[in-house]
């Protein structure tokens, strides 16, 4: 393989890279919205009483829920955004590390390229 | 990547500068646009304590509902003593109207904190663009 071509695979690399990157931070933002979201409302439900009745909206309609149900479906809901954050700032990490070494790679490849370049100007 | 460094703005030249106003500006924008939402849904929440206070002593008084924009039928209200609110990721809660105004209140409070650290940071990026005004 050329240098040229092997540089041009690793930017391709890098970039698919920093893609990857921008997609995963944007999924733990998002995840961090609904984690408040979901702490706001279970803070609410604790402070609730039996005459606070609890209702839930499914498309147009507010469906009345049971308390108990209510709270275990948030607790539920909390425990699972916890663990995709969890497995999101992995994956965040695990890219970071694969970046750092495709740089790596890319300024390896590029001094390689132009050494070759200054050579041939100059054999 | 380091962190943050101390630059001394007569160090840079003039493309940097122009660089570090245009991003100044851009942080200062939006800053100013999230106050702007902070200080709507606040001003959302007063009105809404608002229409709790004037649903007090209703009850059994005629009112008419909207069906469409341009479509109401009469009814009566038959609980004046609570209403139902969204607390958040499509839950709502019957409360008392009093217990309706406390939440809204501790809201409102909620967001204000929020506003007053927003307050500080666009001061001081308004700062930042033009020492001298200060």
């Amino acid at each position: 393989m050329s240098l040229q071509t092997k540089l041009q695979n690793v930017t391709q690399e890098f970039q698919k890279l920093q893609a990857d990157m921008a997609k995963a931070v944007e999924a733990r933002e998002r995840l961090g919205t609904q984690l408040s979201e979901n702490e706001l409302v279970k803070t609410e439900f604790e402070k609730l009483e039996p005459l606070n009745d609890v209702y839930k909206l499914i498309g147009p309609v507010l469906v009345k829920q049971d308390q108990a149900e209510a709270k275990t479906n948030v607790n539920t809901r909390l425990d699972f955004i916890k663990g995709e954050i969890k497995r999101v700032e992995a994956q965040i990490k695990d890219i970071e590390t694969k970046s750092e070494l495709k740089k790596a790679e890319y300024i390896a490849a590029q001094t390689a390229f132009e050494q070759q370049q200054s050579q041939q100007v100059s054999p | 990547m380091s962190g943050p460094q101390q630059v001394n703005l007569t160090d840079l030249d003039l493309a940097q500068l122009a660089d570090v106003r245009k991003q100044l500006d851009e942080e200062l924008t939006h800053l100013t646009s999230s106050f702007q939402q902070l200080k709507a849904v606040q001003a959302k929440f007063r009105n809404c304590i608002e229409c709790v206070r004037e649903l007090k002593g209703g009850q059994s008084k005629p009112v008419l509902v909207p069906l469409t924009n341009s479509l109401y039928v009469p009814g009566k209200i038959t609980d004046a003593e609570s209403v139902i609110v969204d607390v958040g990721t499509g839950y709502y809660v019957k409360k008392t109207l009093p217990q309706a105004t406390a939440h809204y209140n501790a809201k409102i409070t909620y967001l204000n904190t929020n506003i007053s650290a927003l307050e500080e940071a666009i001061a001081k990026k308004q700062e930042n663009m033009d020492p001298s005004s200060t």
